[in-house]
């Protein structure tokens, strides 16, 4: 009960963050009812799946400040177990998913026990050839269709079926992950008071004093990288259902890690509206100028050169992310 | 074995230059790789532009490299050593989208390969079965040069002098008179220029598109594990390694129809090359940070 309570209690935040919160959260929930192009609507579903991503890295790389490149591995555990216990055993998704958010929690205490040895650019590395070792064996491994990939094929159940989330219009796939998106605003509004939450704060700032209180350090960032992980796969499983197709390149690739990162730090690590900034300004700058520039112009890399270009000037320029600025302004006008 | 061996040579002029960057100033380039695609297509289209034979085009991606090492610090990653560890990973991520997206627009995305030059083609016979292709051994053989011009002046010249002080305590170093911007600019342009004569040597022997940087830059992290950050003659060795881990799937058929094990035949191998290298990175860090050689925690 308490737990709850502290979800749903977003007091300390200033009053116009919740006045602007309220107005972008009745704008997503009301979305749908506005005439709007089917690319808007692509468009919005992958804002909603990359800001749970971007949840998910937060608690460990924002909170934490552990630079996890490696989150597209679990993307790739809990697409492929959905799919794969769907095509073969016609599991449903709402079954399908705790058995992969399972696994990859699994399979995040094996690796994460020798990972957290290691410490910032190490750290990095090591998550970046993991997730690689995995997508190399997934690419070779039969019984996920190999380099291939695994496809839903809809015709099998006819749509709207809730259990096996299999919808034609995309309206249904937008407020279930809503409800996703949700849930997870609420988690990290809760995490962020936890203990847990404080200990990696803490961690983050400096580790030796953390140890010193009595933290256990290396068991603290072990269980926030099962609780990223589980964020992670859990929108993976959707992500499977939803685009109904999917191979080791392209939901364990290294881009998609790395745009997982990026999405937290635009928007302003460590901060509860961080992930769902960043993603709400890449994402819609992505499709569009790929769409623009790529499709229409026919130049091919030119979105990507924009898109870096951007990268690069917020990680020289601000580092701490637009929601970084916010804060800054707001300290100098309280003083 | 053998040609394990070779290409280990030039796998470590290409972990050099990472390992140079590393050591001065503690960040890490994903960019590495791309610098090395940019010097693969320098070494490419001097080739096919004047006639010369690709050999002798190594000073020019030697310059080209310098050039681009300086220009990325100096207009940069001179602004990215000020931020946390998460803005200068992200921020050399985004300079090798940049510069692979800038080779895709320029070069297109075809495979291009050398398809002239004294050297293609031909190969020597050592015996006991071993052949040799002229171009790697030509490629190994320049590369263990360059590799011992850039260890001699590290540890022989005052420059290299001075370049160990900053990696040591750039503060100090800067108390001391040494001007560390030079030097940290200076390394970024000797890493470059490494890294590109590195990859003009490739070009021999391996088709260029503007994809192949990732695979470079991950095998030069492996590298840079397996030797210790920062340290030039763990670099070489562990090239060698990582060389022969490479060739791993070529040891593991030859066993197979030699002994015509049924079991073996089954496991692609082949297509599990790179795992390996990226295995050996995890299971080097987790059991011995430091390296071989390193001397940085």
């Amino acid at each position: 009960m308490e737990a709850i309570r502290n979800a749903l209690d977003f007091k300390d935040f200033p009053r116009i963050d919740l006045i602007v919160a309220g107005f972008v959260a009745a704008f997503l929930l009301a979305f749908p009812l506005f005439p709007h192009s089917s690319f808007a609507m692509v468009t919005m579903i992958q804002f909603f799946i990359f800001s749970v991503y971007g949840m998910g890295w937060n608690t460990i790389g924002g909170y934490g400040g552990q630079v996890d490149l490696g989150k597209a591995q679990y993307v790739g555990i809990g697409a492929y177990t959905t799919s794969v216990l769907l095509i073969r055993w016609d599991i449903p998704f709402w079954v399908s998913m705790p058995i992969g958010m399972a696994i990859a929690v699994i399979w995040s205490f094996v690796i994460g026990y020798p990972l957290f040895r290691l410490k910032g650019h190490y750290f990095a590395i090591a998550t970046i050839a993991t997730s690689l070792v995995l997508k190399d064996l997934f690419t070779i491994w039969p019984f996920v269709g190999a380099a291939r990939g695994l496809e839903i094929s809809p015709v099998k159940y006819p749509p709207p079926d809730f259990l096996r989330l299999i919808f034609k219009d995309d309206v249904y796939y937008y407020y279930i992950i809503f409800a996703f998106f949700v849930l997870g605003v609420l988690y990290m509004n809760w995490f962020r008071k936890s203990r847990l939450g404080f200990q990696l704060r803490c961690i983050k700032d400096n580790e030796d004093v953390a140890k010193s209180l009595g933290i256990n350090v290396h068991w603290a960032k072990i269980k926030t990288y099962a609780i990223a992980t589980a964020f992670v796969s859990m929108v993976g499983s959707f992500h499977a259902c939803y685009i109904k197709n999917i191979e080791p390149d392209d939901v364990m690739s290294l881009d998609l890690s790395i745009l997982i990162a990026l999405m937290a730090m635009l928007g302003g690590a460590g901060s509860l509206w961080g992930p769902i900034i960043g993603a709400g300004i890449l994402i819609p700058l992505k499709s569009y100028l790929k769409e623009w520039l790529g499709a229409t112009a026919g130049l091919v890399g030119i979105d990507l050169i924009l898109y870096s270009v951007i990268i690069m000037l917020i990680s020289a320029v601000e580092p701490r992310g637009i929601w970084g600025v916010v804060e800054k302004a707001r300290r100098r006008k309280r003083r | 074995m053998s040609s394990g061996i070779l290409l280990g040579t030039v796998i470590a002029l290409v972990a050099l230059g990472l390992t140079i960057i590393f050591g001065v100033m503690d960040i890490v380039n994903f960019a590495h790789g791309e610098f090395l695609m940019l010097g693969m297509y320098t070494g490419l289209l001097t080739a096919q532009a004047t006639g010369m034979d690709p050999l002798f085009t190594l000073p020019v991606a030697g310059a080209v490299g310098f050039l681009l090492g300086v220009l990325c610090y100096t207009g940069f990653v001179k602004y990215l050593l000020r931020g946390p560890v998460v803005a200068q990973l992200l921020g050399t991520f985004g300079l090798m989208l940049f510069l692979r997206n800038l080779a895709l627009l320029i070069f297109g995305s075809e495979d291009r390969a050398l398809h002239h030059g004294i050297l293609v083609g031909k190969s020597f016979d050592v015996g006991m079965g071993i052949i040799l292709p002229a171009t790697k051994l030509a490629a190994a053989l320049l590369s263990v040069v360059a590799f011992l011009a850039v260890w001699l002046l590290m540890t022989r010249s005052k420059t290299g002098k001075a370049l160990r002080a900053t990696a040591l305590n750039a503060q100090a170093a800067r108390y001391m008179g040494i001007p560390t911007e030079k030097m940290n600019a200076l390394a970024w342009g000797i890493g470059g220029s490494s890294v590109t004569v590195a990859g003009a040597l490739i070009v021999n022997f391996w088709s260029v598109n503007p994809f192949v940087g990732l695979l470079f830059t991950m095998i030069a992290f492996a590298v840079v594990a397996l030797g210790g950050f920062g340290s030039v003659q763990g670099a070489f060795f562990a090239g060698l390694v990582v060389g022969i881990i490479m060739e791993l799937p070529g040891i593991w058929d030859f066993f197979t129809y030699t002994f015509d094990f049924e079991w073996m035949a089954n496991v692609p191998m082949t297509s599990l090359k790179y795992m390996w290298v990226y295995l050996a990175y995890f299971v080097i860090m987790v059991v011995r940070p430091r390296g071989l050689f390193g001397w940085k925690q």
